[in-house]
């Protein structure tokens, strides 16, 4: 049996009107509140072995969850299925009760994405690609908005030049203002502490607590572990196409508290808030 | 959101960065100057077979100019992951789609414009048709059959552009797929081009614009229709 993480939702973190719990969740989730991510035997593969070889996994609404594992595993490829994306070849994955194939519109809408790489248009400006991304997600033009994600990721001073001059690390910035501007109830992270400098990563450690505050979802692909475990509410390992759960931070915080009091673990992955070996290296 | 919007922002997009970069302008000018005038040279000093050449030879250098162009708007899409961040955004694909044909068709347009005279001068083919009906109207008709002619090529172009954008052979299996679809375009295009100048035949040149017309509803409606598979997982 593939092992699954479940855990109930925050008080106050709901799910979006008409959202019936999914077949197959309701077991899983605490107080009949579907889980924001529920993942059920998904396949996917590029013509080789599966990548992902069927995979199930639930997510509470509200969970910062960080995805662990080698180059290759399927982290991006999870995220880019979730994203709408990539199509399972089996399985089926939901978004706050949306199948990604079938109500794929529905799921962009409740979905941000910070792509490993920038996502930004190198002949537009930095305030130019966060105004385009604004209006596509139907936000009208609320330049103010802009400005303060601008302020807020420390681009004011190069926002209005051309992003093909920028270095990496301002395009992850900028793909971080682009992702705070979207309000969108779950993000996909692929490696966002990815090119930038101690002031970027704690900007995006940040950006993290404030999701959790605000009740968001968060499922975040890094290779940073010791960074994982101090923000993350759960760590999932993605290894030979299965999911394994490495670890649940023990720190004392209520929501923690209540993804161990909920957790329910199947298969081969360890037990309790213990990290596997080498976890704290 | 209003899909109208979307479709604005994204030709806005698009003509933003073609008016920093100038790559479509550059490339499609020096290349359809250089096709008037090899052309120009291959027909000689023949006056008859220049004139009723001109037409076939704007067409030619819109054609392929067409291609450069449909080729180079998603270029700008690719880099930097551009593409998949925009597709992972709640924007309808027909959205995507009318942007981009918005942006091409209004360069194209405004190529195939500039373009007329040249060849008319070059050609010694006379644009205001020469004939009884005023040179006016036969100008606003050749400039409809261009409008109308650039919009076929620029539907289809940009249709096969974005199919082939993610394939490493794409610049040579673009012209591949997309010309063989567009040959009724461009054979309606340089038939009722050919009616008026010179001759000025209105009623032949309705006729076979009537058809060009057709031949872009039929081809909005299928791309329109398609177009969510080509940039769908």
């Amino acid at each position: 049996m593939e092992p699954a993480v479940t855990r109930s939702a925050p008080a106050g973190a709901g799910a979006p009107a008409g959202a019936g719990a999914p077949a197959g969740a309701g077991a899983s989730t605490g107080a009949g509140v579907p889980p924001a991510i529920e993942l059920r035997g998904l396949v996917h593969g590029y013509g080789g072995p599966p990548v992902l070889a069927g995979i199930d996994l639930d997510v509470a609404v509200g969970r910062v969850v960080a995805l662990h594992g080698p180059n290759g595993a399927g982290k991006t490829t999870l995220l880019r299925l979730l994203a709408t994306r990539l199509r399972p070849v089996r399985g089926h994955a939901r978004v706050l009760g949306h199948d990604v194939v079938r109500q794929a519109h529905e799921v962009r809408a409740r979905v941000a994405t910070l792509p490993v790489y920038g996502g930004a248009y190198g002949a537009l400006s930095g305030r130019e690609n966060l105004r385009l991304g604004v209006a596509l997600r139907g936000g009208g033009e609320d330049a103010a908005a802009v400005d303060r994600a601008l302020e807020r990721v420390g681009l004011t001073a190069a926002a209005d030049h051309l992003v093909r001059a920028y270095s990496s690390g301002m395009r992850k910035r900028l793909a971080l203002a682009r992702l705070t501007l979207a309000d969108a109830p779950v993000w996909l992270l692929d490696e966002p502490y990815a090119a930038l400098d101690e002031q970027g990563q704690a900007l995006v450690d940040a950006l993290l607590a404030a999701a959790r505050d605000d009740g968001r979802t968060v499922l975040v692909a890094s290779h940073d572990l010791p960074r994982s475990l101090a923000t993350a509410d759960a760590v999932v390992e993605i290894a030979g196409g299965h999911l394994r759960v490495m670890a649940r931070p023990t720190r004392a915080r209520g929501a923690t508290a209540a993804v161990r009091g909920d957790a329910a673990i199947d298969g081969d992955a360890p037990t309790g808030g213990d990290p596997p070996a080498g976890a704290e290296a | 959101m209003n899909d109208l919007h979307a479709v604005l922002w994204i030709a806005r997009k698009d003509l933003l960065q073609e008016a920093r970069s100038k790559a479509v302008t550059v490339a499609t000018v020096f290349f359809s100057a250089v096709t008037l005038g090899v052309l120009a040279f291959a027909f000689g000093e023949n006056p008859l077979l220049m004139r009723e050449g001109a037409m076939g030879a704007l067409w030619v250098a819109l054609a392929f100019a067409g291609v450069i162009s449909a080729a180079q708007s998603w270029q700008a899409d690719l880099e930097d992951g551009a593409l998949e961040a925009l597709l992972a955004w709640p924007v309808p694909r027909a959205a995507v789609y009318l942007g981009k044909l918005l942006a091409n068709w209004g360069l194209m347009t405004v190529l195939g414009f500039v373009l007329l005279p040249l060849a008319g001068g070059l050609y010694g083919a006379d644009v205001g048709g020469g004939g009884e009906v005023p040179a006016a109207l036969v100008v606003a008709v050749l400039l409809a059959t261009i409008a109308a002619g650039t919009l076929g090529f620029a539907l289809i172009a940009v249709f096969y552009a974005g199919l082939t954008a993610n394939l490493r052979a794409r610049e040579s299996l673009l012209p591949v797929l997309m010309f063989p679809v567009v040959v009724p375009i461009l054979l309606a295009a340089v038939r009722a081009s050919n009616a008026l100048v010179g001759s000025g035949d209105l009623d032949l040149a309705w006729a076979w614009l009537r058809l060009l017309v057709g031949f872009d509803l039929v081809y909005a409606v299928v791309c329109l229709a398609l177009f969510r598979f080509v940039v769908e997982a």
